[in-house]
C-alpha cells in the first residue's frame, strides 16, 4: 500500500507523525515529509493509524 | 471468554477508531457498528473551522453539502456491518443485548459504547428544569437557536449565514469563538454572549486575552451579563441576560457545551451519578468498554469527560485493546492535544488547560501574532501552546514535557 498526501489539505498538526514517526515527519517549515511512502506489514498498521488521526483527512492509503 | 461478536454503538471518530483498534489487535470475528447518523464518520472539528470560511465558494458540488469537504474522512477499512441511521435505545447487560430503534436487537460478546454527545440547547435547558432526564429535543420547523454539532447543523448554519444576517452567538468556548469568527469573516455583525472572558475557562486568562483582543479588533462585540435565555419576540427571538440586558439579531447560535448520549443506558446500571466512568483501560465491565465524548475517564486531574478529537481517538484505541485483552492491555496515559482557529489566530496546545497566569516561556515566531508559549503547572506538568507558529505535535509535546531546552535537542527519531 502507498500513503498519499493531499498537501493543500494538510494543516501541519503532525498527529500523523506522532502515530507513525518511522514513516513521516514535519520538517522545520512544518511541511509533511513522507519518509516511507510504501508500507507493508507492521508499518501498515502505523500508516492506518496516521491516516485515521488526521482531522482534515489529508492522508490516504491506496494500492501502490 | 472468547469474543466472537462485538457491537460498537456509535459511528463517530471514537466508534470508527475502536473498530480499527479491534481489527489491529487481531479481532477477526463479527463486528457490527451502529450509527445514529446516516453518514459515514466525518471530522467534526472541521465543521466549525474550515466550514464558515468557505461560505462564499460554490454551493453545489453534488454532495448536497455546499463547498464542504474538509470533514470527509477516508473510507473505513474495518469491514464491520454498518447500521447507519439507527440508534441504540436500550441495553441489557445480563442478556448481552443492545436494543435498537425500530425494535431490532443485537446480541454481543463484547460491547463498545461510543454513542458520543449532543449539543446542549438553551431551550432544552429550560424544558429540562420541568422534566429532568427527558429525551433529547427534536428539531422542529421553528428553531429558535441553531447549534453546531452535526453535518446537518453545519449545512443549515452555512445556508443561514450566507445572507449575512446579524448574529448572536451564545457561549464563549472554542466552538462559540469559531462560529463567531466564521460569521464575522463573511461580513455578519456578530455579538458573542459569554459570562466570563471568551476562552478564559478553557485556556486561561493569557491566551483568552490574546484571542479576545484579536476578535474585538476584527469587529466582534463581546457581551457579558450572566445567564442567557431565549424569549419569543414577534416573529423572531431575543436573548435576555440575567442582568436584564436584551439583545436581538436575525440569527441566534448557541455553543454552550455538549451532553453525553447516555439516555439509552438508563436501565443498564452502568451509569454512576449519570456518568459512564471507565477504568484506565476503557472498561466498565470485562465485556463492556466505552470511549469518546460519552465516556468519563481517569486523567491526572481526576475522572473527567474530555470531548475532543484526539481524546476520542486515543480513548478508542485503548478501549479496543482493553476489551480484547483485559488486564494485559496497556493503560491510558492521557496527553491532551487541542487546537482552534478563530479571528486570524491558529492555536495548538498540549498539556492540561487552562494554564494559569502568564507563561513562563515565550518565543516570538517572527510573523505577526506568532508565538510559542510554555507554562510550568503547579502539579509539575507543562502546558505548551503555539499561536500562528507551525510546529509538529511531537515537538510541542517535548516543549510541554521537558521545557525549552528540548526544542534545541535533536529529536529522538526511531
Amino acid at each position: 500500500m502507498r500513503i498519499h498526501l493531499d498537501r493543500p489539505r494538510c494543516e501541519g498538526h503532525g498527529l500523523c507523525e506522532e502515530a507513525a514517526p518511522r514513516l513521516m515527519h514535519l520538517d522545520d517549515d512544518g511541511e509533511l515529509v513522507l519518509d516511507v511512502p510504501d508500507v507493508e506489514g507492521a508499518d501498515l498498521d502505523a500508516a492506518k493509524a496516521a491516516v485515521r488521526v488526521c482531522p482534515v483527512a489529508a492522508l490516504r492509503l491506496a494500492a501502490a | 471468554m472468547t469474543m466472537r461478536k462485538i457491537v460498537v454503538v456509535g459511528n463517530g471518530i471514537a466508534g470508527l477508531t475502536a473498530c480499527d483498534s479491534l481489527r489491529s489487535a487481531g479481532f477477526d470475528g463479527e463486528l457490527t457498528v451502529v450509527g445514529a447518523e446516516r453518514h459515514q464518520p466525518y471530522s467534526r472539528p472541521a465543521l466549525s473551522k474550515a466550514l464558515l470560511h468557505a461560505v462564499e465558494e460554490n454551493s453545489a458540488d453534488g454532495n448536497g453539502d455546499g463547498g464542504l469537504q474538509a470533514h470527509v474522512l477516508p473510507e473505513p477499512t474495518h469491514e464491520a456491518t454498518e447500521l447507519l441511521g439507527v440508534s441504540a435505545t436500550g441495553l441489557d447487560v445480563e442478556a448481552r443485548i443492545v436494543r435498537l430503534d425500530g425494535g431490532g436487537e443485537l446480541a454481543y460478546d463484547g460491547l463498545v459504547i461510543a454513542s458520543g454527545s449532543r449539543a446542549k440547547r438553551l431551550d432544552a435547558a429550560a424544558r429540562n428544569t420541568q422534566k429532568k432526564g427527558a429525551a433529547p429535543p427534536q428539531q422542529d420547523g421553528h428553531l429558535r437557536e441553531l447549534t453546531l454539532r452535526t453535518i446537518e447543523d453545519a449545512i443549515l448554519l452555512k445556508e443561514r449565514v450566507a445572507s449575512r444576517p446579524s448574529v448572536i452567538v451564545i457561549g464563549g468556548g472554542a466552538l462559540g469563538m469559531e462560529v463567531a469568527s466564521g460569521c464575522v469573516h463573511v461580513g455578519c455583525e456578530v455579538s458573542l454572549v459569554a459570562d466570563v472572558k471568551p476562552l478564559a475557562r478553557q485556556l486561561g486568562d493569557h491566551l483568552a486575552d490574546i484571542f479576545t483582543s484579536a476578535a474585538i479588533r476584527r469587529g466582534l462585540r463581546v457581551v457579558g451579563g450572566g445567564k442567557a435565555r431565549l424569549v419569543d419576540h414577534g416573529a423572531g427571538v431575543k436573548v435576555v441576560l440575567a442582568n436584564g440586558t436584551e439583545l436581538e439579531a436575525d440569527l441566534v447560535v448557541t455553543a454552550i457545551g455538549d451532553e453525553p448520549n447516555t439516555g439509552w443506558l438508563a436501565g443498564s446500571n452502568l451509569l454512576v451519578d449519570g456518568q459512564l466512568r471507565v477504568d484506565s483501560r476503557g472498561r466498565l465491565r470485562p465485556d463492556i468498554v466505552a470511549a469518546g465524548d460519552v465516556a468519563s475517564f481517569p486523567t491526572r486531574r481526576g475522572v473527567e469527560r474530555v470531548p475532543l478529537w484526539t481524546s476520542a481517538i486515543d480513548q478508542a484505541k485503548i478501549a479496543g485493546v482493553g476489551l480484547l485483552r483485559g488486564d494485559a492491555a496497556p493503560e491510558f496515559n492521557f496527553q491532551p492535544y487541542f487546537w482552534t482557529e478563530a479571528f486570524g489566530l491558529s492555536l495548538k496546545s498540549v498539556g492540561f488547560a487552562p494554564a494559569l497566569g502568564a507563561p513562563d516561556y515565550c518565543e516570538s515566531g517572527g510573523g505577526a501574532d506568532s508565538m510559542l508559549l510554555r507554562w510550568d503547572n503547579a502539579d509539575g506538568s507543562g502546558t505548551a501552546a503555539a499561536i500562528n507558529y507551525r510546529i509538529p505535535v511531537p515537538k510541542l509535546r517535548r516543549l510541554a514535557d521537558a521545557g525549552p531546552a528540548a526544542l534545541r535537542a535533536a529529536p529522538a527519531r526511531a
